[in-house]
């Protein structure tokens, strides 16, 4: 059964951190491909930047993603991986509210994930689908 | 890296590091009303408090260990709300939060709302009715020496405020365990064989996971090299983390047996696995219990004694699935091999395989008629390091046969035992390879054998953590 993630971290606003922010933004896919694809539950992530009200500066990054199954004993190997680890570490780094103490292992890579998933329950997933990524994977193998 | 030296064992309590074998146990559960109600009551069971030291050779006739849960941990403790923060998010939102259900996946009957503790409103928010803030663990070598323990423990909490709650019998009962022939379980299958080593790690290679998950260093918090890292470890809390240090997590799960739907089921079944078999029915029985389970009822696994239970394979744990790739002696979905795969080849974020320490014990009697719905079931203690990557990770497991290439292509299947029936989109058939046959068994609808009637997830402090609550 598919969950969902929706994690929203308002960042600072200090150009550094808007920097930051960016850079995170371009790099997401190529720094956490290998982890993700790895993990085979994850069917979908992306990361969007949040504007201002103004319109200039970025306020937030939201991360989306559909995971199948249960996420917190999979956290473990999000932590271990370094491409997912260094991408869920630089986005707790920059958050305007970081978080407290701050994520120096597991334990608090798992709080800082629960804390600011907007989205507590399955029920809040629409599903066109109910196959798992391992089912698909297995009906349409790789070429 | 310098090794790190093993814990004193004067610091760790009893129930971490060696199975107790005592015939009678009770497990209390209460709710604190005030710290200074949490420092006497502990204070007061402190006399009978057990440590892993050694006890020589004549078993303590009475002894205790005590666990608290997250809540319990906030009212007993002096730790600040950041320092309470450095705990697992698994731990603080505990066993019936969405996070936790996702792995325990506890429908219908099991539903944490009709939990008779630990459970939640209708409306979704913990039922303060059945708070658990501290579970006492109590064991006597006779019912005598029991009777008064728990006297002495009820007393003390009365003293001190702390409120029993009395789970069974509508309110009037305790968790006290029933006396099945020793490590035997309400299905008749012999319990606890194969439990982790718990040494102390020779080498401390990294990366941690290469480290053995049956190192006490994946129990115990505070040590190094655990690829499952058992926290509170963070340096910014070290209140918190020295609170925790030499203490370990503790699932504890009531788990009603069903024992009447599990006869049902293999003397419905029988008869088409005898004539699978050639065999009689009463072979067909027992032998599809082994199947279910992965060792006959005598202890022996089907791996090294697939055809029949053997005493000299009774206690075996020193098999291997790797040369079982096609379920023929042990079925995928065996519970056993669900709960410990062993080396079975996984997908790399399942790896390594979790090990559990299991302590728990059966309660209530045995049915005396095939209409009995009386209580009876496992108190489960299910000891660990990290609830979400240890003992949640198996509970998905058992609800969803996923973590191997071997359940390929459907990846739907269930633990054979254990698993809740209701969680979605499963296949609850129970498919038994067969040596020789052209097609496998396959086997109706597995019955939900297994209903959840409480869940607590409690830390066992260390001597030292609990000694420093006594004093307030």
């Amino acid at each position: 059964m598919a969950n969902p993630l929706t994690l929203y971290v308002p960042i600072k606003q200090d150009p550094l951190t808007q920097a930051a922010a960016q850079a995170a933004y371009e790099s997401f896919v190529d720094s956490v491909k290998a982890g993700l694809d790895a993990s085979n539950i994850l069917h979908y992530a992306r990361v969007a930047l949040v504007p201002n009200p103004s319109g200039e500066g970025i306020l937030g990054i939201l991360l989306i993603t559909t995971f199948d199954g249960e996420m917190n004993p999979y956290l473990k190997f999000f932590w271990q991986n370094e491409g997912t680890r260094k991408a869920f570490a630089g986005i707790a780094a920059i958050a305007l509210n970081p978080p407290s103490p701050p994520v120096t292992d597991l334990t608090g890579f798992e709080n800082f994930i629960n804390e600011n998933n907007l989205n507590k329950r399955s029920k809040d997933l629409y599903k066109g689908y109910t196959q798992s990524v391992l089912q698909i994977k297995a009906a349409f193998p790789p070429k | 890296m310098s090794t790190p030296l093993p814990p004193d064992k004067s610091t760790v309590q009893g129930l971490i590091m060696r199975g107790y074998t005592h015939p009678y146990s009770s497990h209390l559960l209460f709710r604190f009303s005030s710290k200074a109600a949490a420092s006497q009551f502990i204070k007061a069971l402190l006399p009978y408090l057990r440590s892993a030291e050694n006890w020589g050779t004549n078993k303590p006739d009475k002894m205790l260990n005590i666990g608290l849960t997250f809540t319990g941990i906030s009212i007993a403790s002096s730790l600040t709300k950041t320092e309470l923060n450095a705990f697992p998010n698994t731990f603080t939102t505990g066993p019936a939060s969405q996070g936790s259900q996702g792995s325990l996946q506890d429908y219908g009957e099991g539903d944490p709302e009709k939990w008779l503790f630990g459970g939640l409103l209708t409306n979704g928010n913990p039922d303060p009715a059945k708070r658990v803030d501290a579970i006492v663990h109590s064991y006597a070598m006779h019912q005598n020496s029991l009777n008064e323990l728990t006297d002495f423990i009820a007393k003390a909490a009365t003293a001190a405020g702390v409120v029993e709650l009395l789970p069974l019998d509508g309110g009037k009962g305790r968790l006290e365990q029933y006396q099945l022939p020793v490590d035997t379980i309400h299905f008749g299958y012999r319990d606890g064989i194969s439990e982790p080593d718990l040494n102390w790690p020779e080498t401390w290679p990294a990366p941690p996971v290469n480290t053995d998950p049956a190192d006490l260093n994946n129990f115990l918090i505070g040590y190094p090299n655990s690829a499952f890292q058992p926290g509170p470890s963070n340096p910014a809390t070290p209140n918190a983390s020295a609170f925790a240090k030499d203490g370990c997590y503790n699932a504890f799960r009531v788990l009603y047996q069903d024992v009447n739907a599990f006869d049902k089921y293999l003397s419905d079944n029988a008869p088409v696995v005898a004539q699978t078999l050639g065999k009689s029915t009463e072979y067909a029985k027992e032998w599809l219990a082994a199947k279910l389970n992965g060792r006959w009822r005598n202890g022996s696994p089907l791996i090294l004694s697939p055809d029949a239970p053997d005493p000299a394979t009774a206690d075996a744990t020193n098999f291997s699935y790797t040369e079982d790739t096609k379920g023929l002696k042990c079925p995928f979905s065996a519970h056993t091999r669900v709960g410990n795969p062993r080396d079975e080849a996984l997908f790399p974020a399942e790896s390594p395989v979790p090990r559990l320490i299991r302590r728990g014990v059966p309660y209530g009697a045995p049915p005396v008629s095939d209409n009995d719905k009386g209580e009876r079931g496992l108190i489960g203690l299910f000891l660990c390091g990290a609830l979400a990557s240890q003992f949640e990770l198996i509970y998905s497991w058992i609800n969803t046969n996923n973590f191997s290439p071997l359940f390929s292509p459907n990846f739907d299947t269930q633990d054979a035992l254990l698993a809740n029936r209701a969680t979605p989109d499963m296949d609850t058939t129970f498919t038994i390879p067969i040596p020789g046959a052209a097609k496998p068994l396959v086997l109706p609808k597995l019955p939900q054998f297994i209903v959840a009637r409480g869940t607590a997830y409690c830390l066992l402090p260390s001597i030292p953590t609990l000694k420093a609550i006594a004093e307030g």
